[in-house]
């Protein structure tokens, strides 16, 4: 019932507060003045024949080039958009958001106001630079007359191309004055004024009180752009790119178009979501464990691992064996640690779209092999979760399946189930052969804006000594996306570097090497200067 | 290979032949110079800093050599050398020389201490070597001599080639894509996520140079069942026969030639080898 409740309560929200935005934009109507009013009016009439006539013929290609297009999209795209254009090849159930379907003639990326069809330009653009993040990938291997023959075949998908309106109108995107921090500040609150944390989150983690219920054209649920990721950003990262992104909306997706006057503050805006975001997501190979002499307090959260930002791993889906999670609800994990000379404390953090802390999970969960691969529906069965796994003994060659370790070469994992919050350890041999381990680790785990951060701590081993790189892999559960067992989001091996206690002075290595130099200079210059003096005084 | 950098380059050399009354210190500054801007800025992925090393150290063994093979060149550099230690007119010069060069030695020492070390690096053997057979579901398949069971069916029923083929995009679609990519580059949706990075079939060095019997042990037995002597390695190519039939797997094997275009390679002539 309580679930209900929530979702009733969100859409409450969600029509709320479009109808917010409807009020305000007629209250800027209202401002603008007689004049504008009449001219508006009298425009159309004067101009409309005159548009007519001036309608420039859509573009539909030759015959041959849409032939080339149709048949290059049979090789390259209908696996996922389906012979007839439908968005439902052999690989689109597995995906999500998902594949385009290209008869209905709705488009996300556009530089054309809502409502209206992409230019040729928009679909080329898309379909070179794809979608990061999402199953549509970049083709930077078509040249421009395939992609434009592609295009020319796409457009036969839907009549509206040929028809009357098959020429869009041109949102022109004014160039961006540079970046300013009073103008990212500015931002901030046109950011609130139009509600945009509704759906992004206050911090914009994409986590609003929306997220959950948002739906797209064909029903499926949509997450809202993570907006401190600007890598995701499916119409691109630029500050164009952004603009362009909330002017003209993303149609199909709740993602509506605003007019955000006066200039300035669409830029403002543009400045305040460019600001949330890092430029790339620098991936690392290795996170580096510090040495605190006095044992880490996990209630302190991030302010006892240092401020700085941790190592960075991308997540991506286990998508290997039954039970496969082909969109894992997560796509990074942050990851900070610090030890002492009897414990290790290990701080995992990661942006979710809504926390999951009724229900349970376990590693070891079943999930039917025949449950469909990607579900839309909210259920509160199972929590969230998140592991940690290192190989139970550091072996000089090879290492342990990533997947929960192998017969071989077993894993621990230190797991936490966030409903109970209780820590769990277990011996994994493959993941249909864990068993439970000796010691739980303690968790301190909080949910906050959008992202959970949870605290391992375990007493320290002596695998974890200093200056060793110890192999280290994580697995993490989003309950929203039914993810539990083997339906989860995982990382490869990467490394834990323990920075030694003591670190090393570097002024005497220094001084030596120098003082070396100098004195093989000097050296080389006396030896020099006697042997020139002796043979011109001789 | 960045064009434009190794044009930079060319141009700089071609302009120095043109330069009036340059002396071979000059040539071999220039030549020492142009190598390095090269190797540093012109290749694309960057080559190791140890194997940078590694050329810069055998490109000034060269110059040293070149230098020396002509007695009027090493007088002359030489006396040059000898000029720039005892004349008082290159006394400030000699000075600064003196004072800057163990300071730098000193700065590479500190960013050499304070770095930390790298993690571990994992060899890895490209094409480990098969076994000569393997079991998959209880069939044993001999990967020197079986071919693809399907693949004569390419000329001698088309039509059901194309069905076998039809359902390797299909298991394609469903399973490998993912990481191997739509285009079959190694760039698929969740490549980022893993290292060894996931091959890419597009490239002539993967597919292309090996038989289909060594694409089926790999699809079969995966990461998990590589040879000892491969490892360590990461691979997180999981052993499809656990997921796949035997056929699906052949399938999928004519895919990735019939989309790339690759040939899969000629098998070595085995009949003079004593059954005849």
């Amino acid at each position: 019932m309580g679930e209900v409740e929530t979702i009733r309560n969100n859409t409450d929200i969600a029509i709320r507060s479009s109808a917010c935005r409807a009020e305000r934009a007629v209250v800027r109507f209202s401002r603008s003045s007689l004049i504008s009013y009449v001219l508006g009016a009298c425009l159309p009439v004067v101009l409309l024949p005159l548009t007519v006539l001036a309608q420039p013929a859509p573009d539909l290609g030759a015959d041959e080039q849409r032939e080339a297009g149709r048949l290059l999209y049979i090789d390259k795209c209908a696996q996922c958009h389906g012979e007839t254009g439908k968005g439902d090849g052999v690989a689109a159930p597995f995906m999500r958001p998902m594949p385009r379907d290209f008869t209905a003639g709705i488009y996300k990326v556009r530089t054309t106001p809502s409502g209206q069809l992409p230019t040729d330009d928009d679909i080329a653009g898309v379909i070179r630079n794809g979608m990061p993040y999402t199953g549509m990938p970049p083709w930077p291997q078509l040249n421009d007359d395939e992609i434009r023959n592609l295009v020319y075949y796409l457009k036969t998908f839907n009549d509206d191309f040929s028809g009357p309106y098959g020429v869009p109108d041109v949102i022109e995107i004014p160039n961006p004055p540079s970046f300013s921090e009073s103008s990212a500040e500015r931002g901030r609150a046109v950011y609130e004024e139009n509600q945009c944390f509704d759906c992004h989150g206050m911090a914009g983690r994409g986590d609003g009180p929306s997220a959950v219920t948002l739906q797209e054209q064909w029903g499926n649920h949509i997450r809202p752009a993570d907006l401190t990721k600007r890598w995701t950003f499916i119409g691109g990262d630029t500050r164009e790119d952004i603009y362009r992104t909330f002017t003209t909306g993303l149609d199909g997706s709740p993602m509506p178009s605003y007019s955000i006057t006066p200039i300035e503050d669409s830029w403002a805006l543009v400045d305040y979501v460019y600001s949330l975001s890092q430029d790339d997501p620098d991936y690392a190979t290795s996170a580096t464990a510090q040495y605190a002499n006095d044992p880490v307090d996990p209630a302190q959260g991030r302010a006892a691992f240092g401020e700085e930002r941790g190592a960075y791993f991308p997540v991506v889906g286990q998508i290997i064996e039954p039970g496969r999670s082909f969109m894992p609800g997560v796509d990074g994990i942050e990851v900070k640690v610090r030890y002492n000379a009897d414990e290790i404390a290990i701080l995992l953090s990661w942006h979710d779209m809504s926390a999951e802390t009724t229900g349970s999970n376990a590693p070891d969960m079943e999930v039917p092999p025949t449950e469909q691969v990607v579900r839309d529906t909210v259920t509160s069965i199972w929590s969230d979760a998140v592991a940690v796994q290192f190989p139970r003994e550091l072996a000089s060659g090879g290492m342990p399946y990533f997947l929960f370790g192998d017969a071989r070469q077993p894993v621990d994992l230190w797991f936490a189930d966030l409903a109970s919050g209780e820590g769990r350890s277990y011996v994994g041999r493959g993941s249909g052969n864990l068993l439970a381990g000796e010691t739980s680790p303690s968790v301190y785990a909080t949910y906050e804006d959008g992202a959970w951060t949870a605290v391992f701590t375990m007493p320290r081993d002596e695998r974890f000594a200093e200056d060793t790189f110890v192999p280290i892999a994580f697995s993490v559960w989003d309950g929203f996306n039914d993810e539990r067992g083997n339906r989860r989001g995982v990382t490869g091996w990467y490394y834990l570097y323990l920075e030694p206690s003591e670190r090393p002075s570097p002024v005497m290595p220094m001084l030596r090497a120098s003082g070396l130099t100098l004195f093989v200079l000097l050296s080389i210059v006396g030896l020099m200067r006697f042997r020139y003096r002796t043979s011109v005084s001789a | 290979m960045n064009i434009i950098i190794l044009l930079v380059v060319c141009a700089g050399l071609v302009a120095m032949r043109f330069v009036p009354k340059i002396n071979i210190l000059g040539w071999l500054a220039g030549w020492w110079i142009a190598v390095f801007v090269f190797l540093r800025w012109g290749i694309d992925p960057p080559l190791p800093t140890s194997i940078q090393g590694m050329f810069v150290a055998i490109l000034t063994l060269a110059l040293v050599a070149y230098l020396s093979a002509n007695s009027a060149h090493f007088r002359f550099v030489l006396d040059q050398f000898v000029a720039f230690t005892t004349q008082k007119k290159y006394t400030i010069s000699l000075l600064a020389v003196i004072a800057v060069l163990p300071c730098l030695v000193a700065l590479r020492v500190y960013f050499d201490v304070t770095e930390g070390p790298a993690p571990p690096l994992s060899s890895r053997t490209i094409h480990p070597p098969p076994p000569t057979s393997i079991e998959v579901a209880g069939n044993t398949i001999d990967l020197v001599n079986d071919d693809n069971p399907y693949r004569a069916l390419e000329t001698e029923d088309p039509a059901a080639f194309e069905e076998h083929v039809e359902n390797g995009r299909r298991v394609y679609y469903e399973n490998c894509v993912y990481c191997h990519g739509d285009d079959m580059a190694g760039d698929g949706l969740f490549a980022h996520g893993f290292d060894p990075i996931p091959a890419n079939f597009q490239d002539a060095t993967t597919i292309a140079m090996l038989q289909e019997g060594y694409i089926f042990w790999r699809i079969a037995k995966g990461g998990p069942g590589l040879p000892n002597e491969s490892t360590p390695w990461l691979s997180a190519m999981p052993a499809w026969e656990n997921f796949l039939s035997e056929e699906d797997m052949w399938d999928v094997t004519l895919f990735l030639y019939d989309f790339t275009g690759h040939r899969p390679r000629a098998r070595e002539d085995h009949g003079g080898g004593g059954d005849h």
